[in-house]
């Protein structure tokens, strides 16, 4: 027998109607402001180039050594110089170095591997299959497992603008056992799951697509922490001190967001136009006549507004143990080093990966803690 | 021509026994601006309606032009050349400026061209910028008290009093005011003026005379005083660190987000405002009039309602919120203290007690069907205590509060209701001096208290004094942070401005 609609589903439904007519509540394309701790400052541009590289994509470190995953090439940074490694076949789309010293990586987001060595021809243990389709991230757990996350089920991992566009919720977080080569799903039906942290019993896991911060727990319990960020959240590594550095590779736009709601219009954007004039978020300007732009204030009198609707941004936030941002360092929209996608901490500096110049960068964490006073 | 034009001997005013003014002698000189300056509460505006006529001497005696005179009413005073501005001017906004200046003055037979014109050259001759066809509803506030000043002087005004007058003028207004009182002076009017911008009293004054407590402390020429020794003179002790003093070196780390603002509307108002609010935290919200600051928090509280279609959204915490009425917004722990407190704030023939207790009542969703009396003693005392307002008792009536001590009793109003966000709107405007100190520290302490808390002032030294952080509104919207480390007064106007 079919069972009758509730009086509360129905008010819901009429509410989601009028919601959408009148664009409020989950209809709203309204986008939080960058203030408080997210204030914007230009840290990121008067940061130290080191290089510019072909595909800069991940860091990691173990403590003594820096690792840079650039293309196809993995890459030690030593006296802010870049030192091939080796090169595989495929590109690696993530990189983390295990408590043992040991290095994971991700090949083209599709297979993880780690190595005893980051030299060593054969890897010490190898995991691929199902739900390995777009892996963006691994994080060590305390244990030795792995944390990995997979953006989505459907895209590639250099497919995320389509991901977006296509309102994916495919994204997973995958616990990788070396010991036992054991592969559990900790959660699925993620909007993008890009970067995890492991805390206790459990991971951070930044869920891109819904702009926030999860707290998976062991048993696959789910808790937001951190909520209506005006960015796009990805990695997240161990900060000194306690909490994390948190990385956010575009910001949201009232654009963008307008453009999320409107299903045919993506639909035939994503059929009839080249991807680079996507009204999508980008990792970089690319200064050309045709990009779509946004009508707004960016610049008055000169000087560029600090909550101008980016096209791109640079974005690093620190948090602290309780995930709440305690600073954050920008590279606004008149700046350059856009599209930071890795931020680790490595002997009292911070690198981070500007993957829309495709340079690698180095801050001073004692200057950082005298600007923020944190 | 010199001389005094206006004396008062030892003139004492008392209601029900308790003194508002004591034996306090003055003189006023021809074209003279003379600043009467003093605490809420010192006998500032109860000397100059003696002189208005609204109110008449218990003792004492006033001379104008050296002549013993009993003015029994504000048009015996006219009739003897003193006018009054009062703060909330006396036009009537649906008529024209012309037919404002000759209301009462009227002949048998009245053409409207003639009256246009005869307003149109005698305006003209005060260098005054106001068409006299021009609704007086429609004017700015500046406009409109051209046009109070305008009326004084067709009415032979030899004296003017000003209560006020730059409380509601923002400050390209400001400079017009002072231009035309100059300009009065040149004349040869004698100007009386109160005010709590002590800047304005030793920038336009000739001479100042500070009353505390009902009684007259000093007379003496503008150039012998500073704010530091006005401030000590008006309430007996050193002020000026606390009020002027100034930028901060430490600010409040902010707590959880306690509000978020997401590209509001209202329009023209607000234009997709968009801000946080942190618990733990004073924000300062600065901007010129006109900036949409009272509006867009007006909103997020439910006094005012955002655009219908696409009108942004308010998060309390992680919560969409949408107030349709401010008792929805108290009841979720948001408090919004009026800058329009006379309008707004309280009911004004109610007791202290009883306008507290209202605010106590908003908190409860039901309602109450049964009112205590006792409860309403009992908190009203509380908070009288707790906020030093001064009254002759707890049941005294609100209107015969000083503005100072009327502020206390709205701010006491929200408090009660135990808000965990505070939004204070102009929460010193016409407060003095010694009642700005109090409500400074009441503040600092809500945000030690862990309260989100928000202060919207168009005045700067406030601002700075005050915030941890310092948003800085123009037209409509938010378009600068600075942190109260970072932030200078040049920086603020420049963010303001451009």
């Amino acid at each position: 027998m079919r069972k009758p609609l509730g009086e509360e589903m129905t008010l819901a439904a009429v509410r989601d109607f009028i919601d959408g007519l009148v664009g409020r509540g989950a209809a709203s394309i309204a986008v939080p402001s960058m203030d408080g701790a997210l204030k914007p400052n230009s840290a990121l541009d008067r940061a130290e180039v080191l290089f510019e590289c072909a595909a800069p994509q991940d860091l990691a470190t173990d403590g003594q050594s820096l690792f840079l995953a650039d293309g196809a090439a993995l890459v030690r940074i030593v006296e802010g110089r870049a030192v091939v490694v080796r090169e595989f076949d495929e590109p690696i789309t993530a990189l983390a170095c295990l408590p043992d010293c040991t290095l994971a990586l991700a090949l083209a987001g599709t297979e993880v591997h780690v190595f005893a060595r980051p030299d060593d021809e054969t890897p010490a243990a190898s995991f691929s299959g199902a739900g390995m389709t777009s892996i963006n991230a691994l994080s060590p757990a305390a244990d030795g497992a792995l944390y990995a996350t997979s953006g989505s089920a459907v895209h590639g991992v250099e497919e995320w603008v389509r991901d977006l566009m296509a309102r994916g919720r495919t994204g997973c977080v995958l616990r990788l056992d070396v010991a036992s080569r054991k592969v559990s799903k900790l959660a699925d039906r993620l909007e993008y799951a890009f970067g995890a942290a492991a805390t206790n019993g459990g991971a951070l896991v930044a869920e891109t697509w819904r702009h926030r911060l999860v707290a998976i727990g062991a048993d696959g319990g789910r808790r937001i922490v951190l909520n209506h960020l005006p960015s796009y959240p990805s990695r997240l590594t161990a900060a000194s001190g306690g909490g994390w550095w948190m990385t956010a590779f575009a910001c949201r736009t009232q654009l963008v967001e307008f453009v999320l709601r409107e299903p045919e219009f993506r639909r035939r954007m994503m059929a009839e136009i080249d991807p680079d004039h996507w009204i999508a978020p980008r990792l970089v300007s690319s200064r050309s006549t045709l990009e779509p732009i946004q009508g707004a204030h960016v610049t008055m009198m000169g000087v560029v507004k600090p909550w101008a609707p980016p096209r791109s941004y640079g974005l690093i936030v620190r948090l602290n143990a309780a995930a709440e941002p305690v600073f954050s360092l920008h590279s606004r929209a008149d700046g350059e080093n856009h599209g930071i996608v890795s931020a680790v901490e490595h002997q009292g500096f911070l690198y981070a990966v500007a993957k829309g110049p495709r340079r690698v960068l180095r801050l001073s964490c004692e200057h950082l803690a005298e600007e923020f006073g944190a | 021509m010199s001389g005094i034009v206006l004396s008062l001997e030892k003139a004492t005013k008392r209601y029900s026994g308790v003194a508002a003014i004591e034996d306090i002698d003055f003189e006023l000189e021809r074209g003279e601006i003379h600043a009467i300056l003093g605490e809420n509460g010192a006998g500032k505006s109860t000397l100059t309606k003696v002189m208005a006529g609204v109110v008449q001497l218990t003792s004492g005696c006033l001379k104008i032009d050296g002549r013993e005179v009993s003015l029994r009413s504000p048009l015996d005073a006219r009739h003897n050349g003193i006018a009054m501005v009062f703060q909330e001017n006396s036009l009537v906004p649906t008529m024209t400026v012309a037919q404002n200046l000759f209301l009462g003055r009227e002949r048998f037979y009245n053409r409207l061209s003639g009256v246009n014109i005869a307003a149109q050259q005698f305006l003209q001759s005060l260098n005054f910028d106001v068409s006299p066809t021009a609704m007086v509803g429609t004017l700015g506030a500046a406009r409109q008290q051209m046009v109070e000043i305008a009326r004084s002087v067709l009415h032979k005004a030899k004296v003017i009093i000003f209560d006020e007058p730059t409380a509601t003028l923002t400050p390209e207004e400001r400079k017009y005011f002072f231009a035309l009182v100059r300009d009065l002076k040149r004349r040869g009017v004698s100007i009386i003026f109160i005010s709590h911008a002590l800047e304005e009293a030793l920038n336009l004054a000739d001479r100042v005379t500070i009353l505390r407590d009902g009684k007259w402390i000093v007379t003496d020429g503008a150039a012998n005083f500073d704010q530091a020794r006005i401030v000590r003179a008006m309430v007996g002790r050193d002020l000026s660190a606390t009020l002027y003093g100034h930028k901060k070196t430490s600010v409040r780390r902010p707590g959880a987000r306690a509000l978020t603002i997401q590209n509001l509307k209202m329009a023209p108002a607000v234009k997709s405002n968009s801000m946080s609010i942190f618990a733990g935290q004073v924000t300062g919200v600065f901007g010129l009039v006109g900036a949409g600051r009272t509006e867009t928090f007006k909103i997020v509280s439910g006094v005012m309602k955002r655009d219908l279609f696409h009108g942004g959204e308010i998060f309390l915490g992680d919560r969409p919120v949408r107030f349709r009425v401010p008792s929805q917004a108290v009841r979720s722990g948001i408090a919004y203290i009026t800058e329009d407190r006379k309008i707004e704030g309280f009911f004004q023939t109610s007791s202290i007690a009883r306008n507290i207790y209202l605010g106590l009542l908003a908190k409860f969703a039901e309602g109450r069907s049964l009112l205590s009396r006792r409860e309403q003693a009992r908190s009203g005392g509380d908070w009288v205590k707790k906020l030093n307002i001064r009254a002759i008792s707890d049941e005294a009536k609100v209107v015969e509060l000083s503005g100072g001590n009327q502020q206390k009793v709205v701010i006491a109003k929200s408090l009660i209701q135990d808000p965990d966000i505070i939004i204070f709107d102009e929460p010193t405007r016409g407060v003095d001096v010694g009642a700005i100190a109090e409500i400074h520290d009441l503040i600092n302490k809500l945000a030690d208290d862990g309260k989100a808390v928000v202060v919207i002032s168009s005045y700067l030294p406030e601002v700075m004094g005050l915030s941890d952080r310092i948003l800085v509104s123009r037209q409509g919207k938010v378009i600068e942070e600075f942190s109260a480390r970072d932030a200078t007064e040049e920086k603020i106007m420049f963010a303001a401005i451009h």
